[in-house]
């Protein structure tokens, strides 16, 4: 039962401090701020907003 | 890492952002294709032991005869199958694919992913062997024995190590929401089942403090495993393919923190009326309740990103599959909040309705935002599209016409048989002759959905044997491509 307590504290503790060193980092290195940007970084100059994806041969690959 | 507005015009910004690209979808092709290509494997043998048990509940002569095929064997190695097989195999691939797509990094260690999908899959088949020879460890969720345990784990840790090095490698700025879901659901699901396997199985805790860590594993694997992978597949997938930013990041982001901090309280729910503190489950009732939240943020945010755009769902699969995947995700997730509590509890606890909430969250919305991220990667992992649109009209509508009848059989069946359960005066028997027709019903629409796993399972096949040169034609519903709206 000892050793129980033990691995369910030792969890419950990495996992509390890893979710608070997550937030943390976040909350300190701008994950919070600009956010219309981090919307628009999954587009590129290829894939750029407004242009639908679903077809990528005739968009992507084709020279 | 953010679009640079000027250069979408810049021949050479737009060739090195494609260059880029490919070169990312061929550093995945093998470890990718593996981890989906055998998760379809198991979406097939978890199918068809899902109809023996099915059929097992209203006929339970049907393969009585041999041990390894009985109810109590059959049912627990679908489970496992579907769920560590099927949806764990796939969300691996899918999500090393976005987190690789967004990290703008191609996968470095292809040989250690490729190793890792092979030790994945060969627990998978020592862990259905045991179960199906009579080893189940008779822990819900956990019934593969220890000694597939360690192919899991050695398999997950060259995962993490794989995506720790992607998100290290990934250009400075942002990182995007699906990329927070998938890097929080790469540290969940390890943490989650090696701890419970440890405490259940290994070493096993007193019997009183068993069902909580049981439940708190259950529920989670599909909340912090099943659940963040599939919203950060559908996350990338649905603003990717209308080419339009989510309608609110803001609001995302306090999904995405309101599920890690709060989703881990939600299991203790399944011990409602157990003997169990009453304060701990009202806390998980009440953690329950607040996952409206998160779920209202996923919800508002995929709705308003596609309005406008609903018509794109009659031609991309991709988009259909996910979208029908994102509404199921909003269902069963009130569904499972308005589950926990204890009126309502009182009546569904121990009946069907809660098989068919659980295929609600795992197959409505996991498996067919998997789905739909697997016709959207294979075609760029190959560079070849898929052979034949009359195969993913199958596909999708015996997938989704099976589902919604499995769905409203198996709750009205389950209703009913609350209810009745509930009437001290009915007797047990009664309420088994009660929800016969509903049971078989079940069977029925189980087929069609296996009917449409074959069809996923041909046109997978044939797309990797086919060496056919690509057209130039995207295969979408309907040969008419519609004209890409310009965003206002």
């Amino acid at each position: 039962m000892f050793v129980a307590v033990t691995v369910i504290l030792i969890v419950m503790l990495l996992g509390s401090v890893g979710a608070l060193f997550a937030f943390s980092w976040a909350a300190t290195h701008q994950q919070f701020e600009n956010l219309e940007a981090a919307a628009e970084s999954i587009f590129d100059a290829d894939e750029p907003i407004g242009k639908p994806t679903d077809n990528f041969i005739t968009d992507s690959h084709e020279s | 890492m953010n679009p640079e507005k000027d250069q979408q015009h810049d021949p050479e910004a737009i060739e090195k952002s494609r260059q880029q690209r490919l070169e990312i979808d061929l550093a995945a092709r093998w470890p990718v294709g593996i981890f989906i290509g055998s998760s379809i494997f198991w979406l097939l043998l978890g199918s068809a032991l899902a109809i023996a048990a099915s059929i097992k509940l209203h006929d339970p002569a049907f393969l009585a005869e041999n041990p390894w095929l009985t109810f109590g064997r059959v049912r627990p190695a679908h489970l496992n199958i579907v769920a560590y097989g099927w949806l764990s195999t796939a969300g691996i691939g899918i999500g090393l694919w976005i987190l690789s797509r967004l990290c703008r990094a191609p996968i470095r260690d292809n040989r250690s992913l490729t190793l890792a999908a092979a030790l994945w899959n060969m627990g998978n088949a020592v862990g259905t062997w045991g179960i199906l020879r009579g080893d189940s460890t008779a822990v819900e969720w956990l019934e593969y024995p220890t000694y597939a345990a360690p192919f899991l784990l050695v398999s997950f840790a060259f995962v993490m190590l794989e995506s720790v090095g992607l998100i290290r490698r990934r250009p400075p700025g942002h990182i995007y929401i699906s990329q927070w879901y998938i890097m929080a659901a790469f540290f969940w699901f390890p943490s989650l089942y090696f701890t419970a396997h440890g405490l259940l199985v290994l070493a096993p805790v007193q019997a009183p403090a068993q069902p909580p860590i049981n439940w708190w594993f259950a529920h989670n694997a599909l909340g912090l495993w099943f659940t963040p992978i599939g919203l950060g597949a559908a996350y990338y997938l649905i603003p990717k393919i209308i080419g339009r930013p989510i309608h609110s990041y803001y609001l995302s982001v306090i999904g995405f923190w309101s599920l890690a901090f709060f989703y881990a309280w939600n299991g203790m729910h399944h011990l409602i009326g157990g003997p169990f503190p009453a304060w701990l489950i009202t806390a998980s009732v009440v953690a329950s309740i607040m996952m409206f939240i998160p779920v209202i943020t996923v919800a508002i945010n995929h709705h308003f990103t596609m309005v406008g755009h609903f018509k794109k769902t009659i031609y991309s699969p991709t988009l259909r599959f996910v979208v029908f995947g994102a509404m199921c995700y909003t269902l069963a997730s009130f569904q499972g909040s308005t589950m926990a509590i204890r009126s309502l509890n009182g009546i569904t606890h121990f009946t069907h309705y809660t098989i068919a909430h659980a295929h609600l969250g795992a197959y409505g919305f996991a498996t067919m935002v998997f789905f739909g991220s697997i016709y959207y990667i294979m075609p760029r992992l190959l560079e070849r599209e898929w052979p034949s649109r009359f195969l993913i009209r199958i596909h999708f509508w015996s997938c989704a016409i099976g589902f919604i009848a499995y769905f409203i059989f198996l709750s009205w069946g389950g209703i009913l048989q609350g209810i009745e359960m509930n009437q001290k005066e009915t007797p047990f028997l009664e309420i088994v002759a009660l929800t016969m027709p509903y049971l078989k019903l079940r069977t029925v629409a189980g087929s069609l959905m296996t009917l449409g796993h074959l069809a996923f399972a041909v046109s997978f096949c044939w797309m990797i044997i086919s060496h056919r040169a690509s057209t130039g034609e995207p295969t979408l519903f309907s040969k008419r491509i519609p004209n890409p709206d310009p965003i206002s």
